[in-house]
């Protein structure tokens, strides 16, 4: 696979988003159930921040803390340990009046559809829009809409008696979405459904998301839903275990895998490692290592050109995808060369350690690079 | 817009609907029921003295209840009748006895056997009673040993007293002698009486010869009409010019006094109180199973709501309209079943069983009340927990 630079551009620019704008920012954030002796601890110091208009897929076994989490998240439950702000708010401590006011920009799908079986589907939908106070005349379109577009534009009328599983859970997705929340948490939002109207939630999800900026967090064990993920948090005993950017890791994946020792990697190995790859930013003659310094640092090239300086005299220069800085860490030398910023330049950057037990495990590596660096004189 | 959410899920399955109204009808009529029956006895204690036509009444100081036999000198009525704005003054004689009836010609299954009656003598010149019904038979008391039966009295005394073909050959006894039943009035039993007679003073004075060489010289009460006077100020002149043996009071005083006897100095206001006390539990532990189970049934989708950031007055607001539709649908079919065995009691008892406007208001409020207080406790854990708790 080789990116295109619009797609490196694009991971650039988003790396570090403003944390002002997180839409949920967890931090240290504890959780206990039960009391006294039988208190248990079911979230361990757990730190996430999500973006507006990001789809997260929260995956892990039963009983890992992941549902916990999203209601908490969602102001279900109430903060006990740590900080958790959504929307700026924190959430530790609020008023009940303040989270009532919070709760209406969240939309919330639940595992069980939750439907009233005295109202019809149009009225369970109608039921959320009446919380911001909509006129009947403005939200009858709408709710029409968004239930012609979940399949449901024969049933509007009917009771959840008379719908199915796959089709009462349609119209909870659409009380969700009704009022364009800024944040749409769903447990299990798929689980009842088939495949093709799994595939219409989630593509409504993804437009919701970019035309709204709309920040959607599902928990799911659907694996067919995971390619709209745009970050994938893997929870296993109340800890978050991993924290996987997809589009980051696979465009880091997409340059890193050009060098030798990491085009053998499997592809989970490899994401671990473009996982733990650092991004570092360098401006216009700016020296990225020195000759003669210690080697510590492994560095790829996203983006821009640099200049191999030896003794003061550049012998050659490097472009995205390139890498440099492996001779000094194989050989526990110093640095063999200067390497200069020919322009605003960003780089990835591995440590010595993570670098070291890569190239530990790839047999063939040391002769291949033996033959790259004899090729690069 | 707003969707009625209380009443789509109480009316959404019928079956529990029926069940929900049955309930809160049962404890209706229960508290009915208890109230009915504690108003049976006052109204039925004092039926006498509204049938009559008087503004103000006179009767010994130590005559603490209607049933209790202390008379006053007739001088007092005498003296009463020459007080300025008094039009009449008449004696009213209440006595007690057995009665023993027989219908010449009827083939009765139950065989008569003497009975408890009571024996109201009075001035046959004086228009003493309110009821026309009375007045119109005047004529017909004129004649010795003649009486007016109450068509309320016990059936047990022998026959249907409204059958008016068996009353004129009827006859019976009374203290050992003949009485004729010449007609009859509707007057009504209460807790102490199976039945009435009404007889002209001249009669009375013949059965009831034990009361005193002049049986009618001691009178039980004594009634006076005013003329172009209020009864208040009356009694006040009354009372002004009467010696403190007696008690002058007007006539609704004279009821009021009387049904806070029964109901303030013997156990049986009490107990009735008890009763309907307990109706309105049952009422309570009624409706908080009917709208505690409708909560739990919707709880799922009740938190939905509280997640969506519907407020606690949003929930509190549901649950007081589903107490209310509740209440006034229990009541409507209590209220009809009420109605029934009001009937059927005042039928089976000679009692006096009125449904006032005042009365089943009052039955409302209590279960309004009862239903509200159910729907508080019943919504508690609903407005107390995270939502998250509640899936």
């Amino acid at each position: 696979m080789k990116t295109d630079s619009k797609t490196i551009d694009e991971l650039l620019e988003n790396w570090d988003p403003d944390p002002d704008s997180l839409r949920v920012r967890v931090n240290g954030l504890q959780h206990y159930y039960g009391t006294g002796d039988a208190r248990k601890q079911v979230l361990f110091n757990n730190t996430l921040n999500i973006s507006p208009g990001e789809i997260v897929i929260m995956t892990g076994p039963s009983g890992s803390g992941k549902t916990t989490l999203l209601t908490l998240i969602g102001t279900l439950r109430s903060v006990q340990e740590g900080s958790l702000k959504i929307m700026d708010t924190e959430l530790l401590g609020l008023s009940a009046k303040s989270i009532v006011e919070l709760r209406k920009n969240i939309g919330f799908i639940f595992q069980a559809h939750n439907l009233f079986e005295s109202l019809s589907a149009y009225q369970n939908v109608r039921m959320a829009c009446e919380l911001i106070h909509r006129k009947e005349s403005e939200a009858k379109p709408k709710i029409e809409q968004v239930l012609t577009r979940l399949g449901l534009g024969e049933r509007i009328h009917y009771k959840p008696k008379s719908l199915s599983g796959g089709q009462k859970q349609r119209v909870a997705i659409a009380r969700g979405v009704i009022n364009k929340p800024k944040l749409i948490l769903a447990d299990e939002p798929t689980a009842a459904l088939d495949a093709e109207s799994g595939r219409e939630v989630v593509t409504m999800f993804q437009e919701l998301a970019s035309q709204t900026g709309c920040t959607i967090l599902i928990v799911t064990h659907d694996n067919r839903i995971l390619d709209v993920a745009d970050r994938i948090v893997n929870m296993v005993d109340g800890h978050i275990s991993s924290n996987v950017m997809v589009q980051r890791s696979a465009t880091i994946c997409s340059i890193i895998r050009e060098f030798p020792a990491f085009s053998e990697l499997t592809a989970s190995n490899l994401t671990a490692v473009a996982d733990s790859m650092e991004l570092r930013r360098f401006e216009t003659g700016q020296p990225i290592i020195q000759q003669g310094d210690v080697g510590t640092e492994f560095f790829v090239i996203a983006k821009g050109f640099v200049d191999i300086v030896i003794d003061g005299k550049r012998v050659n220069s490097l472009q995205s995808g390139d890498y440099f800085g492996e001779v000094a860490l194989i050989k526990d030398q110093p640095r063999n060369a200067t390497v200069l910023a020919k322009e605003p330049t960003s780089c990835f950057v591995l440590d010595k350690d993570e670098f070291r037990s890569i190239i530990d495990s790839s047999a063939t590596f040391e002769d291949e690079v033996r033959q790259a660096i004899f090729d690069r004189q | 817009m707003k969707t009625p959410i209380a009443w789509r899920n109480l009316t959404h399955n019928k079956r529990k609907l029926l069940i929900a109204v049955s309930g809160v009808a049962f404890a209706v009529v229960l508290m009915f029921q208890q109230t009915g029956f504690e108003n049976a006895l006052f109204d039925s204690t004092v039926e006498i003295v509204k049938q009559t036509d008087c503004d103000v009444i006179i009767f010994n100081r130590a005559r603490f209840a209607l049933s209790s036999e202390l008379r006053f000198k007739r001088d007092y009525i005498n003296m009463a009748a020459g007080i300025k704005g008094v039009k009449s003054a008449s004696p009213l004689f209440i006595d007690n006895t057995i009665a023993l009836f027989h219908a010449t010609n009827t083939q009765t299954a139950v065989k008569p056997k003497p009975r408890p009656i009571r024996v109201l003598g009075f001035d046959l010149n004086h228009t003493v009673w309110a009821s026309d019904e009375i007045n119109s038979q005047i004529q017909k008391l004129r004649t010795p040993d003649s009486a007016l039966i109450d068509r309320l009295s016990k059936p047990e005394f022998g026959f249907q007293f409204d059958d008016q073909s068996l009353i004129g050959p009827s006859t019976g006894e009374l203290l050992d002698s003949d009485v004729e039943l010449v007609g009859t009035f509707k007057m009504g039993r209460d807790f102490a009486h199976e039945g009435n007679l009404v007889m002209s003073d001249r009669n009375f004075a013949n059965y009831f010869r034990y009361r005193g060489i002049d049986p009618l010289s001691i009178v039980d009460l004594g009634l006076i009409k005013g003329q172009g006077i209020a009864a208040e100020e009356l009694r006040n002149r009354i009372r002004a010019a009467l010696p403190s043996a007696v008690t002058v009071v007007t006539k609704s005083e004279f009821i009021d006094r009387e049904v806070a006897f029964w109901s303030a100095s013997t156990p049986i206001g009490i107990i009735f109180k008890i009763g309907t006390a307990m109706g309105f539990a049952v009422g309570i532990i009624i409706c908080y199973q009917i709208l505690a189970t409708d909560i739990a049934d919707h709880l799922s989708e009740l938190a939905t709501l509280k997640a969506m950031g519907y407020s606690d007055n949003y929930f509190r607001s549901l649950v007081i309209s589903e107490s209310l539709i509740l209440s006034i649908l229990g009541f409507i079919p209590g209220l009809i079943f009420s109605l029934l065995i009001f009937q059927f009691s005042a039928d089976m008892t000679g009692l006096i069983m009125l449904m006032t406007i005042p009365r089943a208001a009052l039955i409302l409020g209590l279960t309004v009340i009862m239903c509200l207080i159910s729907g508080f406790i019943a919504m508690r854990k609903l407005i107390a927990a995270d939502p998250a708790s509640l899936f």
